[in-house]
Parts: structure tokens; sequence; C-alpha cells
């Protein structure tokens, strides 16, 4: 398996086992998180899109380190795991933090 | 153009600055959570991107970037996305949670008004 992909699965796995082992916030039984996720993967085929799109992509991907599947737009299907571990592992910091928050 | 990638990412933070302002998703304004929040996770990509330029899995385009590049041979884009994109994934949970709790409260009100008057 291409070496993106790969990066790509581990990171989708570490980070929901750092919710379910660790962190806990239970973001994954949320209404909440599964619409804000919704959107941002929205947002991010227009944005990932525009860095992708040819010629001259703003970000070049080496095809031997990746699937080569392009969906959708030029956007290589490895960047939306990408996604869903950045944004999901701020989310859950974002929670753990806020238990460390000085009461208001 | 060189500051393409930069204006891409500017305008999502204005495209998301409403979330904070009419939504009040008071991202912006839990300066110390946001830190906490984002630190932890753009160490953890920075060190996933830089290895992935090392080992020749995206380069970027040199005329369609700023030239400024960080260690790990990363543009100071790479550092400012791992900032923005959390920056508004926050944003927008924090929006549809208001979102949320301000219909389920609304739903209430109106449940009670008609028990009330039946």
């Amino acid at each position: 398996m291409p070496e993106y992909t790969i990066a790509t699965l581990v990171a989708v796995v570490v980070v929901v086992v750092v919710e379910l082992r660790w962190a806990r916030t239970g973001i994954f039984a949320t209404a909440q998180y599964w619409l804000a996720m919704a959107i941002v993967f929205a947002f991010q085929v227009i944005v990932d899109g525009w860095l992708t799109r040819l010629p001259d992509a703003i970000v070049r991907y080496a095809p031997q380190h990746f699937l080569g599947v392009r969906f959708p737009l030029n956007i290589p299907v490895e960047d939306f795991g990408f996604g869903f571990a950045l944004v999901t592992a701020t989310i859950i910091a974002w929670k753990v933090a806020e238990r460390r928050e000085p009461v208001s | 153009m060189r500051a393409e990638y930069l204006l891409l990412l500017a305008a999502c933070l204005v495209i998301t600055l409403p979330l904070e302002f009419v939504l009040g998703a008071r991202v912006y304004r839990r300066p110390r959570r946001l830190t906490l929040a984002v630190l932890p996770v753009l160490v953890v990509f920075y060190l996933w991107d830089a290895i992935a330029i090392a080992r020749g899995h995206w380069d970027y385009h040199p005329g369609r970037t700023s030239g400024v590049i960080l260690p790990g041979a990363m543009p100071l884009e790479e550092l400012a996305f791992f900032i923005v994109i959390p920056l508004c994934g926050l944003l927008t949970y924090e929006a549809v949670g208001n979102v949320l709790r301000n219909s389920r409260a609304r739903r209430t009100r109106a449940r009670a008004v008609g028990e009330r008057h039946a």
C-alpha cells in the first residue's frame, strides 16, 4: 500500500482510539460533531479542490505514494482521512481543554 | 501568484468570522483553550508533513507559494494551514452546537406554550 495511504489510515485509527480509550469526550455520539464534520468536508472540497486543481496544482502529489484515486475534483481520497484526523483531533483537544478551564 | 495559497487561507478566516460574532461560537474569545486545542495537533501534523515532504509524498508549486521555507523544508503556508483549518473546524463545531441548542430550546418553549393552551 502507498505510504500516504498508510499514514492516513494510521492517523484516522489513532484519532479514533485516542477518543475512545483516553479522551472519552463523547463527540462521536453527538449530532453536533457529525453535522460540523459534514460542513467541514463540504468546505474541504472547495479549498482542497483549489489546492489540487490542474494544471499547475499548488500541492503536487507523487503518484507512487498514494492510491491514485482522485475524487471529487482532483483531490486524492487520502486527503479526506487527513482532514478527518486533523479536525477531529482538534475538536477532541478542545473538549479536553474545556475540562481544565477555570470556571468563569 | 505567489500569495495564492496564503490568500486562500485568509479567505477561510474571513468566511468563518461570522461564526464567532453572529452565531456566538466563542472560539477566538477563549485564547487559552484555543491554544491548548490547536498547538498539540499542530506539532503532530507538522511532523507528519515534514516527514511526507522528506519522503517525497508531495511538494509545492514554487510559483504559487510565498517561497518562505520553515524547518523541515516546509512552506510557511503549511504552518498557517495547521492553524487556520483547525480554527475553522472549531468555529464550525461551536456554531453548530449553538444552532442545535437554540432550536431545541425553541421547540421546548413551543411545546410548553402548547401545553398551557391545551
